[in-house]
């Protein structure tokens, strides 16, 4: 590696998991790839191909049966805000506000309330959320609530993002807007993300590189680099470039999997 | 007040309104068809009114009123429920978090929650006689116990309960167990919690009707209704009876209308 290559943030060197059980299943396999600073990595792969166990690990919540995780260099063990971690479940917490869940990771550092608020008031304005600051997530929209979770984890201004399938659920128009609203908030709290999706055209609007996993074992099959300029309005999913890359991604999940065999 | 309660106040009059109708018509006629004497043990009993008129329901109730016998029965066995209800609810309460919550501590109370949940806490009245003496303190304690074990029960599998998602959120937000505990447990089980609570507060009423057997004295609701079989006073058995229906039902209303306002964060459905 060149001396003015960027700065690696998150490393998995040779990492596998295997989760115990009769029989047991081999959900990560000699998996190596390193996230650099800054960098919005997608991790896409077929269903099933162990992206979650991966970003679980990224997390701390599991530990590799084999590998290491590196974090700034020094090895992952157990979850820490600085990997801002939002899991693929809707975890928004019901019986809390809008403003008391995007503070909780504030309370939990043992931030006042005075500053706490400041934070909050931000993220609120920056969601276009200030009407609903006291609010129960029940009256949200599913993908405006997990774009709370994703505010509630950069309100403790973590190094990095790791996000499961944050917009898995949502409709395609819904998860259109999410994306937009998503790019929108990076821009301006630029961080390290790892962003777990299934979805190619979702990858490639939103990350700079996306890294194709194996069907499982997951490992990582290729890697693209979306080169697109930012910030990528409407018209760059229509643009040539983005076409070309969304055929080229295809043509590679296309070839390895026999889950996406003939959706090309 | 919501929408389901005003509808569940509404359906409850109308039929409380229908069977009264019903009875009062029965009544009438039974005050001819009827016998008036009837045999009890070793003897018989006359003026006895099996379906008691309205007129001498009120009657009644006006004397049982007059001579402060039914309020100050329901001052007393009211204040034994909320004696009884507090103090098993929260040792059931801190009993069912900490089994919840510790797996170790599980393991060590599960076969005794299983036994205690099985036996009827009336079956300990004898032992709580002879334990806590014949008074006061059997009574609260009995009421305590039927309690406890509900809401026990109720707190170990709201805690049990908790969706693990909201845990690992937590954590993965560098929150402290301590924090967890109080910021994402507590009002996570809450509901559940209420909800055996709101079930224990009915089956307190069932205990203390039997547990003021013990040591029958006046003024209490369950001595009234013992009286009223040894005279026999029909009017005044249907007037305790009512009486206590009357009081379980509020209660229970009382309790639902704070589940409503505490869990205000809920989706509600209907």
């Amino acid at each position: 590696m060149s001396s003015d290559a960027p700065r690696m943030r998150l490393e998995a060197a040779d990492v596998g998991y295997t989760y115990p059980g009769q029989p047991p299943t081999r959900a990560l396999d000699s998996l190596t790839v390193s996230i650099a600073d800054n960098e919005f990595v997608a991790l896409l792969g077929p269903v099933g191909c162990g992206k979650t166990t991966l970003l679980r690990i990224f997390a701390g919540f599991l530990t590799p049966t084999q590998g290491v995780v590196r974090c700034d260099g020094t090895s992952v063990d157990g979850p820490s805000w600085q990997r801002g971690y939002v899991l693929q479940e809707s975890a928004i917490f019901p019986w809390m506000s809008v403003r008391e869940n995007l503070e909780f990771g504030l309370l939990a550092k043992g931030m006042e309330a005075e500053p706490r608020r400041a934070v909050s008031d931000e993220l609120l304005r920056l969601l276009g959320l200030s009407a609903f600051e006291a609010a129960y997530p029940k009256q949200l929209s599913s993908g405006m609530s997990k774009m709370v979770e994703v505010a509630r984890v950069l309100a403790t201004d973590p190094s990095m993002l790791l996000l499961d399938e944050p917009f898995g659920a949502l409709d395609a128009q819904t998860r259109a807007k999410m994306q937009d609203e998503l790019a929108r908030l990076w821009e301006q709290r630029r961080k390290t993300v790892v962003f777990v999706t299934h979805d190619v055209e979702e990858a490639l609007y939103l990350a700079d590189r996306i890294v194709v996993l194996t069907a499982r074992p997951g490992r990582v099959q290729q890697q693209f680099r979306v080169a697109l300029p930012r910030p990528r309005p409407l018209e760059t999913r229509f643009a040539p470039e983005f076409s070309a890359l969304k055929r080229q991604v295809w043509e590679v999940i296309g070839a390895s999997s026999s889950v996406y065999a003939g959706r090309t | 007040m919501s929408l389901v309660q005003r509808n569940r106040i509404k359906r409850a009059l109308l039929s409380l309104g229908a069977i009264a109708v019903v009875y009062g018509i029965a009544a009438e006629i039974g005050r001819w068809v009827l016998p008036h004497r009837i045999w009890m043990d070793v003897h018989y009993i006359d003026n006895v009114e099996l379906l008691p008129t309205y007129q001498s329901l009120a009657e009644e109730l006006a004397f049982l009123i007059q001579s402060w016998i039914l309020p100050s029965s329901i001052l007393v066995s009211t204040g034994r429920i909320l004696a009884g209800f507090l103090l098993g609810s929260v040792a059931g309460i801190v009993v069912g978090l900490a089994t919840g919550r510790a797996a170790r501590l599980e393991y060590v109370a599960d076969p005794w929650t299983t036994l205690l949940r099985f036996t009827p806490a009336l079956a300990l009245l004898p032992l709580y006689v002879i334990w806590f003496g014949y008074g006061e303190a059997s009574k609260i304690l009995l009421i305590a116990t039927s309690v406890a074990v509900v809401a026990m029960l109720g707190a170990h599998q709201a805690v049990r309960g908790v969706p693990q998602v909201y845990l690992d959120a937590a954590r993965a937000l560098g929150a402290s167990p301590r924090l967890i505990f109080r910021k994402i447990v507590l009002p996570a089980a809450f509901p559940q919690i209420f909800a055996s609570l709101r079930v224990a507060l009915a089956l307190a009423w069932v205990t203390i009707v039997v547990a003021e057997l013990i040591d029958a004295k006046m003024p209490s609701l369950g001595y009234l209704l013992a009286l009223a079989g040894a005279y026999p006073r029909v009017p005044q058995m249907l007037i305790g009876l009512a009486t206590i229906g009357t009081l379980v039902f509020l209660s229970d209303m009382l309790a639902l209308s704070l589940h409503a306002k505490v869990t205000r964060w809920m989706r509600r459905t209907g």
